[in-house]
Parts: C-alpha cells; structure tokens; sequence
C-alpha cells in the first residue's frame, strides 16, 4: 500500500535518516534531477538553476536547515571576493581577505570545535562551561575550504572573480562532492558551468565505472567489513586477541578507503554524468612506496589543499631545512585536526607530519648520494618500500579511528603481547566471509591502472539497454549484500 | 571517439534501471542456494504503511511466556516468605533473597552479608569482604570497581582488595597500575594444571621462574590512591625467599593459602615484589586494603561460565576463608553460555552448575551468595537486533539455582530495562554496550555497578527497619 503522506515525509528532513548515494531515495532524486536537468539544458542559466535547486533539496534533506549556512557564506564570500579584486589598495585587500578567513574559519570552529575547547578548559581549570552539543553541519569542513581556496585565489589575482552570483552558489553547492567531498578548487569548476552539457561515449563509460565501483566499494567492501568485524574490534580492542586486532587494523584500512574513495568516486561519477569533470581525490594509495608518494595518493584534493594554502604560505621549503620540518609538522597537524576534534585526530596528524620530516631527509640523501638503483634491488626496496608504508599508514590508523587513546593502546598492546596465532583457523571458520572480501578488496586495489581503463572503455561502448541490465544486476547484488540499516559513512563526521 | 552527444544516457540508464527495480519489487519470488536466502528488492519500502508490526506481538508473546511467577504460591520455607508469591522474578529488577530449602538450614539469601554491613557502619566490626566472580564481564575491574567505589564511600574502606599476579588486562585496569616480568608461569582452568598445582579462587596459580617480579602502584583516584594494609597470598612454601621494595622475607606455610601480611612502606607509593627463592612455589596474589570498610575482590575470568569453579578444591576454598574471610560471594555469568542465541534448553548448564553451588555452599557455610541473572543479549534476526530467545531460558535456570541453594538472586536483565534493553544500550545516545551487544563498555558497566549498588543499598535498608 503506498501512502501518499509517506512520500510527502520522504521529501522532508529526518535527522535519523539522513539521506546517503546509496539509498533508493538519492535514486528517485537522481532520475527526477536528470529529466529536469536535461529538459533545460540548453540554457546555461536554466541549468544552473535546476542543479543549484536540487543541490539545496539534496543539502536540506542531509541536514535540515542548516542549509542556510551554504547560502549565506555563499552571499558572504562571493562579494567579499569581488570587493577585494575590486579595490586597488593591498592594505584594504589584505584586511578583506582577513576578514573572509577569520570568518570562515570561526565558523567552522563554532561548529566543529567549541565542544572540543570547551572540554579542555574544563579539565585544565576544573570549570565547568557546559558543551553546546552542536550538530556538525554537514560537508561544512569541505565547503568552507572551498570558500577559503576561491578568495584567497582571488586576492592572488590567480583568479577571477565569479560574475553571477549563481554561478558561485551552484559551485559551492553542487550536490555531488558536498558531503563527503572532494574538495573542489573554484578555478577548475567554474569554467566548466559555461560549456554545452555534452557527453561522449569516453564519459558515459567513466561515469558508469566511477558509480558502480564506488557502490562497490562502499557497500560490498566498506560496510561488510565494517559492519561484521571491525567494529566489534575497534568497540572494545581489550576484548579480542592481538591477530583479530591485527586483522581488524588491516580491515579498517581498507573500510576508510573504501568507504570515502567510494563515496569520492560516486561524486565524480555522478558529476561526470551531469557534464562536469573533478580531479580524482584518490590514487590506490597503498601501492605508494613512501608516506610522502602516500600523501600524493591519498585524499588528494586535502593534501593538495594544505599544500598551497597552508604548507606554501608558511614557506613550505624555502626557509631552511628546520623550518620546512616544522612547516611539514604543522601542516599535518592541522590537516588531522581538520579530521574532526579531538586528540586522536591531532595525534595522527602528528605522526604522519613526523614521518613525511623523516621521509624528506630520505629523499634529500638519496638525492645527494646519486645513485640509482636498478634492477631486481629497486623491486625489492619497492616491495619493502609499500610494505613499510601500508604498515605505518595501519598503525596510525589505530589512532585514527579508536575511541579514545586507551582504546589504541590497548590494541597495540593486544597485537604485541597477546596475539595468539593459534585461534587462526577458528576465526577463519568465523569470519569467512569477511576475509575473503578483505583479500579481494587488496587484490582490486592493487590490480593495474589498465585493467581499469579496459572496463571503463567497455562501460562506454555499452548500447542503453545492455547499460541498463548490468545496472539492474548489479543493484540487485548489493541489495544482497546490503544491510536494510545505513551506515554512516565514516567521514561524515568532517 | 563517437561525436555523438549521449547526454540523454544517464537519464534514460537511471529511468530504466529504476523501472526495472520496482518491476522487480512487485514480482514476489524468493528463492535460495544452499543456505542462502536471497533478499527480495523493495525499491518502495519507504514509501508504504508499515504493517502491524510482527516483531512486537512475537516480542510480547515471548514475555508471557518468560513471566516466571507461578499461578500457584508456594509455601514459605523455613518460615521466610517466598519472594515468587510477590514478584515476577523475569521482571522484578530488586534483589530477591530465598530461604535455603534445606530443612533447619537458616540460610536466606544476604541475611547474613546485610547484617555484618550494619556491624561495620555501627563500628562494631572492621570489615566486610565481597568475592565478585564473573567472565569478561567484569574484567578490568568494571562493574566491580564502581560498586567498590560506592560502597567504600558509604561504609567506609579505601583500596582494590585481591589483585592477581599477572593478568591479561592488567594494562586495561584503571584501579591499579600492574606490570609484572614475562616468566611467572600462570596455572588456570584452561591449561590443565598438573595435579601438584592447586589452583587459587581467582582460577589461577602463579609460579615464579627465576626473575619473576611484579609490581603494584596506586592511582590518582580518590581511595586508590596510596597502599596501607598489604597481603600477600601464596600456596605452601619451605622458607622461600621475597624482596618486596628490597627488604626480604621468608614465605612458609603448609596450608594451601598462606597469607604474608604488611605495611607499606610510606616512602614509597608502588610495591615491587621479587621473587628470590630457590624453588618454584605458588602465589595467588596481592591484596590492598586500608582501614575498616568494604572489599570487593574483583575474580574475573575470561571466557568461562560459571561451572569452571568446580575445578576449586574444597581445602583450598576453606583455608582462603580462614585467611581472607567473604561474607558475600557474587557470581555474574551468562554471556558465555548464551553462545547459540536461539539455544533454550540449559539443563546441561544448570547440572554442573548446581554441583559448583552445592560445594561453595558447603565450603563456605556462612557466607552469603547472590546469583546475578545474566545482562540482556541481542542477537540480529533476520534485520533487526532482538533479545535472544536464550535469555529468558537461561534467566529461569540462575534463578533456580537460587532458589534451590538460599541465596539471593538480581536480573541484571530485568534491570537493564528488559527485553530490547540491549539494543537501546548499544544504539543509545549515550553509548552503553559494544556492537557484539553483549558487553558492556566503560560507562555501561559504571551503570550496572550503580545498579547493583542501589539494590543492595535497597535490601540493606529494608534489613534496617524493624
């Protein structure tokens, strides 16, 4: 029986049903934004307006009214980009420019890190300031680098300024990359809102590969393991042995990835689809031999973000050796903390800030040294190379997604001194299943770059009928795999 | 490259694919391969009234079926009243105390524990001491240490009481800080001990090798935070040697628990005990008290459940009383008997389970015990999380097993909240139990200690009115 106030609720905001891409209501939402979509899509501006409209919905329906705070930093930094182009004097230019930062930045502070401030002020003066228990608006991490990026570009003269205000609003508000990213730079989007909506059989096939492989990878990777192991380990890590411990690091290294590259690639997908093409956020990052090639793979459009906006700017390499670790430092620091509040997230950042420090004086002795090593040695210090790196990333992974740092603790304690290889064969026989999607989920990722571009060629070629059955088929294998509750993804939180 | 523009694509393979869908949603097949039940696809469900809700009617026959009080009232034993003749012992979420069925046996479930508490708040005894034997449960302290905590802060008391030797969440334990050297050789219930080893109650023995040490040292929490009264409890011994913060003592005894008891040395805050002896010989462990008031000895064991106390020799336990005298004994247990959670039939638990009781009983003839009903466990049927069947099975059994030995008996399920109550602890907003909904996290079991707390404290006022 379907009931007609259902689906006038379904249209309505649920703060326990917050809207995912992998829900049959995004895809409801996806045919109807099409169908208008094309009908306009002659005209740019009608364009515009219809995927800024749908955006908005798609905003309100993940997280209400919040929705205002887009448009109203929108409208803020739009004119104060405009008015810095405009005014000949640096000093004024300067001032607006620090007047957008400090805006936006406290923003984000008011709703992501008072709590956090809050807590420390209590427990260092004993007070007792009541947290605000604010809910984090979603993709307010994203959007307000987005902003930061576009004015500051501006204020470099790099850019432009945005004519229509339309334009801006549609760029920070694209629906696509607002939950869950990527962080998209102004100046690579905003050029592609003026050309015609044409698609070409290279983009259909991309597009389809990009939507379905990241459904893949969120829900018959990510969310399988997730939801059968690695949340039971990381709920209590003192409660399992140190090889169920380990696995469920290597579990969880894979559920991160898989779980925010997949939701990446569906955005890119779905944006490819629509006509627009975002740079690629992440590059199977654990094939990376070093945590520096590491950083260039992973969650691209952040690393890349912090590096001309943050690491530049306090001089990146160009003061002297010391300065560049600290700026190094730094900029991880705060690139953790931008992970959400909290300890854990600043610690992480730490670790990995102090590896990549380590990681340039490697790289500045093999430089000097000048030897190149070949052969069957450089596959060697490759394998070494990836294992080392995979292992590092895991271990700082530990401290990323525990509770708390007695929750990481206790599972490297687990791992060190209380492995027990001998429950091997019984956890096998328990977890089958999920060990067999953690293998292939490391095979995939480490399967050749061309492999994907034959299946994505092949996507292109696809008449619509066929497209339409290998769809349907494959929807209807994640809805085996699928459970009826869900997930979060776990970077909503940012 | 085809010049073709396919703009049109997207929207004709997402229309056609959602058609398909809901094609399919209407089509109303099931089929399975081997024991795979594959799921029907239901593009609509959002959409639709949900019918009256199956899972609730089921949920309420269970209860009526897990409902415990008897439509006949039995007669009072040894001329206590029958708690069953007034609560439902599936529902009631106090302590019930039963009278010992045993003809001229004066045994009724706290009496005993609740009146030596009243000594000690009147000043006329020093202390009172609780054995809390449990699984995973209580490891690490929890749930006991916060009841610890409650109780020392009414009726006085400050320290952990029994700390074993060495222990698998030493690390974990947030009463105490405990490190230990790698070669003590733990003797337990699960590696079959030879027969020359007796095991402690905790379930473990402790033999030194040659640099054996461990070391104990307070925490910064109120009560915990320094050490007064030391005991050290260990199995026979021919004048073995022990530097405990480099001064030396002889250990002997023929006894199965010998007890070495002393002050700590102020200037120091940790202990540090090394072992110097010639001989292998067997330790139990430490014990921290200071002053008058309650200790819960905190005795839990991993993984086991309940029946394992059977392995305990009778002269053992009897001596431990004589050196480290319990007036309550508490046995938590449950979640590792619930392993198959639609499994309703526990009369292999409730056998062995009996013996266990009948001999602490005998060994421990004064001594109060108190039979926890096990915690709610959730188990995911079909796509929700529910009460497993198991629970109310196993609920009946403990409570029995109260019932037949006089002691008192709390369901730790009925005071969770009930049925579902697992699934609200785990999905709740304060978050108050782990994923596998089955144990508790910190703040959880901080909960259930305070649970417990506030039915003792009910009894024990109960007990104080004339």
């Amino acid at each position: 029986m379907i009931n007609i106030n259902k689906l006038l609720s379904e249209l309505l905001y649920d703060p326990k049903d917050p809207v995912l891409f992998n829900s049959a209501f995004f895809f409801y939402f996806f045919a109807m934004f099409l169908l208008c979509y094309l009908a306009v899509s002659k005209s740019k501006t009608a364009r515009v307006w219809v995927y800024t409209v749908f955006s908005l919905f798609f905003f309100y329906k993940a997280c209400g009214y919040y929705v205002g705070l887009v448009i109203l930093s929108a409208i803020v930094d739009f004119n104060l980009s405009r008015w810095i182009h405009r005014t000949p004097s640096r000093t004024v230019k300067k001032s607006l420019l620090i007047f957008s930062i400090l805006l936006n930045i406290g923003l984000l502070f008011y709703f992501k890190y008072t709590d956090f401030f809050i807590g420390i002020i209590n427990d260092l003066s004993a007070g007792h300031i009541s947290p605000l228990h604010l809910m984090l608006p979603i993709g307010i991490s994203f959007y307000t680098f987005e902003n930061l990026s576009y004015t500051i570009d501006v204020y470099r003269d790099e850019i432009k300024p945005v004519n229509n205000f339309m334009d801006y609003l549609f760029f920070l508000s694209f629906f696509p990359k607002l939950m869950m990213g990527p962080i998209v730079r102004a100046a690579d989007f905003i050029p592609q809102i003026s050309m015609p909506y044409r698609l070409n059989s290279e983009d259909m096939g991309k597009g389809m590969y990009l939507i379905m492989g990241g459904l893949f990878k969120k829900i018959v990777i990510s969310d399988f393991i997730y939801q059968n192991f690695v949340q039971f380990i990381f709920d209590d890590p003192s409660k399992h042995t140190g090889l169920e411990c380990l696995i469920g690091v290597y579990g969880y290294a894979l559920v991160i990835y898989c779980d925010f590259s997949g939701y990446s690639d569906m955005a890119l997908g779905i944006a490819r689809w629509t006509g627009f093409k975002i740079p690629a956020n992440f590059d199977s990052p654990y094939q990376s031999s070093s945590i520096t090639e590491f950083w260039r793979r992973w969650h691209i459009s952040l690393s890349s973000w912090l590096r001309d906006y943050l690491y530049i700017p306090l001089g990146g390499n160009r003061k002297g050796k010391v300065r560049q670790f600290i700026n190094l430092a730094l900029t991880m620091l705060i690139g953790g903390f931008w992970h959400g509040a909290s300890w854990n997230f600043i610690f992480w950042g730490a670790l990995h800030g102090t590896a990549l420090a380590v990681d340039k004086v490697r790289i500045d002795w093999l430089k000097k040294k000048k030897t190149v090593i070949t052969g069957w040695k450089a596959t060697l210090l490759k394998v070494a190379g990836v294992l080392i790196t995979f292992h590092f990333v895991c271990f700082c992974w530990v401290f990323f997604k525990a509770s708390t740092f007695h929750d990481a603790w206790a599972l490297i304690h687990q791992v060190m001194f209380d492995f027990q290889p001998g429950i091997a064969m019984e956890l096998y026989n328990g977890y089958t299943a999920v060990f067999w999607i953690i293998i292939l989920g490391f095979v995939l990722h480490f399967l050749p770059a061309k492999a994907e571009f034959s299946i994505e060629r092949l996507l292109g070629r696809i008449p619509v009928a066929g497209s339409v059955a290998i769809m349907v088929t494959f929807i209807w294998l994640l809805v085996q795999v699928k459970s009826t509750q869900p997930m979060m993804p776990i970077y909503f939180q940012f | 490259m085809s010049g073709k523009n396919k703009s049109a694509y997207p929207f004709y393979i997402i229309v056609g694919t959602l058609i398909c869908l809901v094609g399919l949603s209407q089509l109303n097949y099931t089929f399975s391969y081997k024991d795979f039940q594959f799921r029907k696809l239901d593009m609509l469900s959002d959409l639709r009234t949900s019918s009256p809700d199956k899972q609730k009617l089921t949920a309420v026959k269970d209860s009526s079926k897990l409902s415990g009080l008897d439509s006949t009232a039995t007669p009072a034993k040894n001329n206590i009243p029958n708690p069953d003749n007034t609560h439902d012992f599936m529902s009631y979420s106090g302590i019930m105390e039963y009278a010992s069925p045993v003809p001229g046996d004066t045994i009724v479930g706290m009496k005993h524990f609740l009146a030596v508490l009243k000594e000690l708040k009147e000043g006329k005894r020093r202390k009172v001491r609780i054995a809390y034997f449990g699984d995973s449960m209580i490891e690490g302290d929890l749930i006991t240490g916060d009841l610890r905590d409650s109780l020392q802060s009414f009726f006085g008391g400050a320290g952990v009481g029994f700390v074993p030797v060495t222990s698998v969440v030493a690390s974990f334990r947030t009463t105490i800080t405990h490190t230990f050297s790698t070669d003590w050789k733990d003797y337990h219930y699960k590696n079959a001990p030879p027969a020359s080893v007796t095991l402690g109650l905790s379930g473990h023995t402790f033999l030194p090798g040659g640099n054996s040490w461990v070391k104990y040292s307070p925490v910064k929490k109120p009560r915990l935070d320094k050490f007064r009264e030391v005991s050290v409890l260990y199995g026979p011994a021919t004048a073995e040697t022990i530097n405990i913060n480099d001064k030396a003592y002889t250990l002997s005894g023929s006894q199965p628990v010998n007890r070495l008891d002393l002050e700590q040395d102020t200037a120091q805050p940790s202990l540090m005990l090394r072992y110097a002896g010639n001989t292998a010989m067997p330790f139990y462990g430490v014990c921290f008290e200071s002053g008058n008031g309650v200790y819960v000895d905190n005795y839990s064991f991993r993984g086991i459940s309940g029946v394992e106390l059977g392995h305990l020799s009778a002269d053992m336990v009897r001596r431990m009383q004589q050196e480290r005298p319990y007036d309550l004994v508490v046995m938590h247990y449950g979640a590792n008997v619930l392993f198959r959670p639609e499994l309703t039939d526990y009369s292999w638990y409730q056998r062995p389970m009996k013996k266990v009781m009948d001999s602490l009983r005998q060994d421990l003839p004064a001594t109060s015990f108190l039979i926890i009903g096990t915690a709610d466990k959730s188990y995911r049927k079909t796509d929700k999380y529910i009460t497993a069947p198991g629970v109310g099975a196993l609920l009946k059994v403990q409570h029995e097993l109260a019932a037949d030995h006089g002691t008192a008996y709390w369901n730790l399920f009925a005071a969770m909240g009930g049925e579902g109550s697992m699934v609200k602890w785990v999905e709740g907003d304060t978050v108050l139990a782990n994923k596998d909904y089955t144990h508790f996290n910190r703040q959880g079991a901080a909960r259930v200690g305070a649970l417990l707390y506030k039915a003792i404290m009910n009894e024990y006022r109960l007990a104080q009115q004339p």
